[in-house]
Protein backbone atom coordinates (compact mmCIF):
# COMPACT_ATOMS: atom_id res chain seq x y z
CA UNK A 1 0.00 0.00 0.00
CA UNK A 2 1.36 3.38 -1.01
CA UNK A 3 0.33 6.96 -0.27
CA UNK A 4 -1.77 7.22 -3.43
CA UNK A 5 -3.80 4.19 -2.39
CA UNK A 6 -4.97 5.92 0.75
CA UNK A 7 -5.88 9.02 -1.28
CA UNK A 8 -7.99 6.85 -3.59
CA UNK A 9 -9.64 5.14 -0.61
CA UNK A 10 -10.30 8.55 0.97
CA UNK A 11 -11.87 9.98 -2.19
CA UNK A 12 -13.98 6.83 -2.63
CA UNK A 13 -15.23 7.04 0.96
CA UNK A 14 -16.05 10.74 0.49
CA UNK A 15 -17.96 10.07 -2.75
CA UNK A 16 -19.76 7.18 -1.03
CA UNK A 17 -20.93 9.38 1.86
CA UNK A 18 -21.77 12.21 -0.56
CA UNK A 19 -23.92 9.94 -2.73
CA UNK A 20 -25.86 8.70 0.30
CA UNK A 21 -26.41 12.30 1.43
CA UNK A 22 -27.51 13.38 -2.04
CA UNK A 23 -29.99 10.55 -2.36
CA UNK A 24 -31.39 11.20 1.12
CA UNK A 25 -31.94 14.87 0.33
CA UNK A 26 -33.55 13.86 -2.97
CA UNK A 27 -35.99 11.53 -1.24
CA UNK A 28 -36.75 14.19 1.38
CA UNK A 29 -37.64 16.70 -1.32
CA UNK A 30 -39.98 14.11 -2.72
CA UNK A 31 -42.19 14.17 0.39
CA UNK A 32 -45.71 15.18 -0.45
CA UNK A 33 -48.76 16.14 1.52
CA UNK A 34 -51.83 14.24 0.46
CA UNK A 35 -55.27 15.19 1.76
CA UNK A 36 -58.07 12.75 1.10
CA UNK A 37 -61.76 13.40 1.65
CA UNK A 38 -64.22 10.54 1.14
CA UNK A 39 -61.28 8.56 -0.29
CA UNK A 40 -60.73 11.15 -3.00
CA UNK A 41 -57.49 13.12 -3.22
CA UNK A 42 -58.31 16.79 -2.85
CA UNK A 43 -54.76 18.08 -2.32
CA UNK A 44 -51.38 16.73 -3.42
CA UNK A 45 -48.37 19.04 -3.12
CA UNK A 46 -44.83 19.11 -1.74
CA UNK A 47 -44.40 19.72 2.01
CA UNK A 48 -42.01 22.53 1.12
CA UNK A 49 -44.89 24.56 -0.28
CA UNK A 50 -46.41 26.65 2.53
CA UNK A 51 -50.15 26.65 2.12
CA UNK A 52 -53.49 26.88 3.89
CA UNK A 53 -55.96 24.35 2.60
CA UNK A 54 -59.60 24.84 3.53
CA UNK A 55 -61.60 21.82 2.46
CA UNK A 56 -64.86 22.97 4.05
CA UNK A 57 -64.95 20.73 7.10
CA UNK A 58 -61.29 21.01 8.07
CA UNK A 59 -58.61 23.64 7.68
CA UNK A 60 -55.12 22.20 7.07
CA UNK A 61 -52.03 24.38 7.35
CA UNK A 62 -48.69 23.46 5.79
CA UNK A 63 -45.83 25.58 7.07
CA UNK A 64 -42.04 25.06 7.21
CA UNK A 65 -42.35 21.40 6.26
CA UNK A 66 -44.87 20.74 9.04
CA UNK A 67 -48.51 19.89 8.55
CA UNK A 68 -51.32 20.34 11.07
CA UNK A 69 -55.08 20.70 11.20
CA UNK A 70 -55.95 24.17 12.42
CA UNK A 71 -59.66 23.78 12.81
CA UNK A 72 -62.32 21.15 12.28
CA UNK A 73 -66.09 21.13 12.30
CA UNK A 74 -66.31 17.84 14.20
CA UNK A 75 -67.05 17.35 17.90
CA UNK A 76 -64.06 15.35 19.12
CA UNK A 77 -61.31 17.56 17.56
CA UNK A 78 -58.92 14.58 17.52
CA UNK A 79 -57.34 15.77 14.28
CA UNK A 80 -56.62 19.21 15.74
CA UNK A 81 -55.15 17.63 18.88
CA UNK A 82 -52.92 15.29 16.86
CA UNK A 83 -50.61 18.24 16.38
CA UNK A 84 -47.91 18.68 13.76
CA UNK A 85 -46.63 15.96 11.47
CA UNK A 86 -43.55 16.23 9.25
CA UNK A 87 -42.10 12.75 8.68
CA UNK A 88 -42.78 10.37 5.85
CA UNK A 89 -45.59 7.94 6.70
CA UNK A 90 -47.21 10.06 9.40
CA UNK A 91 -50.88 10.93 9.13
CA UNK A 92 -53.71 12.88 10.71
CA UNK A 93 -57.16 11.34 10.58
CA UNK A 94 -60.53 12.95 11.08
CA UNK A 95 -63.06 10.15 11.10
CA UNK A 96 -66.29 12.19 11.47
CA UNK A 97 -65.47 14.18 8.32
CA UNK A 98 -63.77 11.24 6.56
CA UNK A 99 -60.59 13.27 6.06
CA UNK A 100 -57.09 11.80 5.99
CA UNK A 101 -53.96 13.96 5.83
CA UNK A 102 -50.80 11.98 5.14
CA UNK A 103 -47.20 12.56 4.18
CA UNK A 104 -45.81 10.31 1.48
CA UNK B 1 8.44 -2.21 -24.05
CA UNK B 2 11.70 -0.30 -24.20
CA UNK B 3 13.21 -2.88 -26.51
CA UNK B 4 10.72 -2.01 -29.23
CA UNK B 5 12.64 -0.77 -32.26
CA UNK B 6 11.47 1.73 -34.84
CA UNK B 7 11.32 -0.76 -37.69
CA UNK B 8 9.24 -3.27 -35.78
CA UNK B 9 6.59 -0.71 -34.95
CA UNK B 10 4.51 -1.37 -38.05
CA UNK B 11 4.85 -5.11 -37.99
CA UNK B 12 2.55 -7.32 -36.02
CA UNK B 13 4.57 -8.61 -33.13
CA UNK B 14 3.67 -12.28 -32.97
CA UNK B 15 4.77 -12.73 -29.37
CA UNK B 16 2.72 -9.78 -28.25
CA UNK B 17 -0.31 -10.82 -30.30
CA UNK B 18 -0.16 -14.29 -28.79
CA UNK B 19 0.15 -12.89 -25.28
CA UNK B 20 -2.88 -10.63 -25.75
CA UNK B 21 -4.92 -13.46 -27.22
CA UNK B 22 -3.95 -15.67 -24.30
CA UNK B 23 -4.81 -12.97 -21.74
CA UNK B 24 -8.16 -12.28 -23.46
CA UNK B 25 -8.99 -15.99 -23.35
CA UNK B 26 -8.06 -16.15 -19.66
CA UNK B 27 -10.25 -13.09 -19.00
CA UNK B 28 -13.22 -14.72 -20.71
CA UNK B 29 -12.85 -17.97 -18.79
CA UNK B 30 -12.35 -16.17 -15.48
CA UNK B 31 -15.39 -13.99 -16.25
CA UNK B 32 -17.48 -17.09 -16.90
CA UNK B 33 -16.24 -18.83 -13.75
CA UNK B 34 -17.03 -15.83 -11.58
CA UNK B 35 -20.59 -15.68 -12.94
CA UNK B 36 -20.97 -19.10 -11.32
CA UNK B 37 -19.35 -17.90 -8.08
CA UNK B 38 -20.98 -14.52 -7.50
CA UNK B 39 -24.50 -15.74 -6.75
CA UNK B 40 -24.18 -14.28 -3.23
CA UNK B 41 -23.28 -10.86 -4.61
CA UNK B 42 -26.24 -10.68 -6.98
CA UNK B 43 -28.56 -11.07 -3.99
CA UNK B 44 -27.22 -7.76 -2.60
CA UNK B 45 -27.66 -5.87 -5.86
CA UNK B 46 -28.74 -7.47 -9.15
CA UNK B 47 -26.06 -7.86 -11.76
CA UNK B 48 -23.08 -7.20 -9.50
CA UNK B 49 -19.96 -9.18 -10.32
CA UNK B 50 -16.53 -9.43 -8.72
CA UNK B 51 -14.82 -8.35 -11.92
CA UNK B 52 -12.07 -10.95 -11.71
CA UNK B 53 -11.34 -10.52 -15.41
CA UNK B 54 -10.42 -6.94 -14.57
CA UNK B 55 -7.74 -8.31 -12.25
CA UNK B 56 -6.12 -9.90 -15.29
CA UNK B 57 -6.31 -6.66 -17.28
CA UNK B 58 -5.01 -4.83 -14.22
CA UNK B 59 -1.87 -6.97 -14.33
CA UNK B 60 -1.24 -5.63 -17.84
CA UNK B 61 -1.76 -2.03 -16.70
CA UNK B 62 0.54 -2.47 -13.71
CA UNK B 63 3.24 -3.87 -15.99
CA UNK B 64 3.06 -0.64 -17.96
CA UNK B 65 1.36 -2.06 -21.05
CA UNK B 66 -1.58 0.34 -21.31
CA UNK B 67 -2.16 -0.29 -25.04
CA UNK B 68 -2.35 -3.98 -24.30
CA UNK B 69 -4.86 -3.41 -21.52
CA UNK B 70 -7.09 -1.43 -23.89
CA UNK B 71 -6.85 -4.11 -26.58
CA UNK B 72 -7.59 -6.95 -24.16
CA UNK B 73 -10.43 -5.15 -22.37
CA UNK B 74 -12.29 -4.03 -25.50
CA UNK B 75 -11.87 -7.44 -27.16
CA UNK B 76 -12.98 -9.19 -23.98
CA UNK B 77 -16.12 -7.05 -23.64
CA UNK B 78 -17.10 -7.58 -27.29
CA UNK B 79 -16.52 -11.33 -27.09
CA UNK B 80 -18.22 -11.77 -23.71
CA UNK B 81 -21.29 -9.89 -24.93
CA UNK B 82 -21.40 -11.99 -28.11
CA UNK B 83 -21.01 -15.24 -26.17
CA UNK B 84 -23.00 -14.72 -22.97
CA UNK B 85 -24.67 -11.31 -23.19
CA UNK B 86 -27.21 -9.15 -24.93
CA UNK B 87 -27.01 -5.76 -26.72
CA UNK B 88 -27.93 -4.05 -23.44
CA UNK B 89 -25.25 -5.85 -21.46
CA UNK B 90 -22.78 -4.89 -24.22
CA UNK B 91 -23.57 -1.17 -23.85
CA UNK B 92 -23.38 -1.43 -20.05
CA UNK B 93 -20.08 -3.30 -19.91
CA UNK B 94 -18.52 -1.18 -22.65
CA UNK B 95 -19.32 2.10 -20.88
CA UNK B 96 -17.97 0.77 -17.59
CA UNK B 97 -14.98 -0.91 -19.20
CA UNK B 98 -13.84 2.10 -21.24
CA UNK B 99 -14.19 4.49 -18.29
CA UNK B 100 -12.40 2.23 -15.81
CA UNK B 101 -9.57 1.40 -18.24
CA UNK B 102 -9.06 5.12 -18.92
CA UNK B 103 -8.91 5.99 -15.22
CA UNK B 104 -6.75 2.99 -14.34
CA UNK B 105 -4.22 3.72 -17.08
CA UNK B 106 -4.06 7.38 -16.04
CA UNK B 107 -3.47 6.43 -12.40
CA UNK B 108 -0.86 3.82 -13.31
CA UNK B 109 1.41 6.64 -14.54
CA UNK B 110 1.78 7.81 -10.95
CA UNK B 111 4.51 6.11 -8.97
CA UNK B 112 2.78 6.73 -5.67
CA UNK B 113 -0.03 4.32 -6.30
CA UNK B 114 -0.08 0.53 -6.19
CA UNK B 115 -2.28 -2.05 -7.87
CA UNK B 116 -4.81 -1.86 -5.04
CA UNK B 117 -5.45 1.87 -5.41
CA UNK B 118 -5.66 1.61 -9.21
CA UNK B 119 -8.08 -1.28 -8.87
CA UNK B 120 -10.35 0.45 -6.33
CA UNK B 121 -10.56 3.58 -8.51
CA UNK B 122 -11.20 1.43 -11.60
CA UNK B 123 -13.92 -0.59 -9.87
CA UNK B 124 -15.76 2.45 -8.56
CA UNK B 125 -15.54 4.34 -11.88
CA UNK B 126 -16.68 1.21 -13.72
CA UNK B 127 -19.82 0.97 -11.61
CA UNK B 128 -20.57 4.70 -11.72
CA UNK B 129 -20.34 4.88 -15.52
CA UNK B 130 -22.32 1.69 -15.89
CA UNK B 131 -25.04 3.28 -13.78
CA UNK B 132 -24.97 6.43 -15.92
CA UNK B 133 -25.44 4.24 -19.00
CA UNK B 134 -28.23 2.38 -17.19
CA UNK B 135 -30.12 5.61 -16.50
CA UNK B 136 -30.33 6.18 -20.26
CA UNK B 137 -31.73 2.68 -20.79
CA UNK B 138 -33.88 2.01 -17.72
CA UNK B 139 -34.60 5.50 -16.38
CA UNK B 140 -33.57 7.76 -13.55
CA UNK B 141 -34.86 5.41 -10.84
CA UNK B 142 -31.73 3.25 -10.87
CA UNK B 143 -29.77 6.16 -9.36
CA UNK B 144 -30.76 4.78 -5.96
CA UNK B 145 -28.24 1.98 -6.55
CA UNK B 146 -25.39 4.51 -6.54
CA UNK B 147 -24.21 4.16 -2.90
CA UNK B 148 -24.41 0.34 -3.05
CA UNK B 149 -22.53 0.27 -6.35
CA UNK B 150 -19.82 2.63 -5.12
CA UNK B 151 -19.33 0.56 -1.96
CA UNK B 152 -19.31 -2.78 -3.76
CA UNK B 153 -17.09 -1.37 -6.51
CA UNK B 154 -14.52 -0.35 -3.92
CA UNK B 155 -14.63 -3.71 -2.12
CA UNK B 156 -14.48 -5.79 -5.30
CA UNK B 157 -11.80 -3.48 -6.68
CA UNK B 158 -9.68 -3.91 -3.56
CA UNK B 159 -10.09 -7.68 -3.82
CA UNK B 160 -8.99 -7.69 -7.47
CA UNK B 161 -6.10 -5.38 -6.65
CA UNK B 162 -4.78 -7.66 -3.92
CA UNK B 163 -5.18 -10.60 -6.27
CA UNK B 164 -3.39 -8.88 -9.16
CA UNK B 165 -0.53 -7.75 -6.93
CA UNK B 166 -0.08 -11.25 -5.53
CA UNK B 167 -0.16 -12.73 -9.02
CA UNK B 168 2.34 -10.19 -10.35
CA UNK B 169 4.81 -11.19 -7.62
CA UNK B 170 4.87 -14.74 -8.94
CA UNK B 171 4.94 -14.15 -12.68
CA UNK B 172 6.85 -11.95 -15.07
CA UNK B 173 4.90 -13.06 -18.14
CA UNK B 174 3.97 -9.43 -18.94
CA UNK B 175 7.46 -8.11 -18.59
CA UNK B 176 9.47 -10.15 -21.09
CA UNK B 177 11.27 -8.28 -23.82
CA UNK B 178 9.49 -8.14 -27.15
Amino acid sequence: MKKGDFIVIGITAAVFVLSIGLLLSFSKQGRRVIIKQDNEIVYNQSVKLDNTVDIGTNCVIIKNGEVFVNSASCKNQICVNTGKISKKGESIVCLPNKVIVEIK
Amino acid sequence: MSAKQGDSRNKINIKRLTLYALVTAVCLIVGYLESLLSIGLTSIAPGVKLGLSNAVALMLICSGDIKGAWAVNVTRICLASLLFGSPISFVLSLSGGVASTAVSSLLSRSKNISAIGISIAGGVIHNVFQLIAATFIVGFGVVYYLPILIGLGAICGAFCGVLARAALKHTNIFEFEF
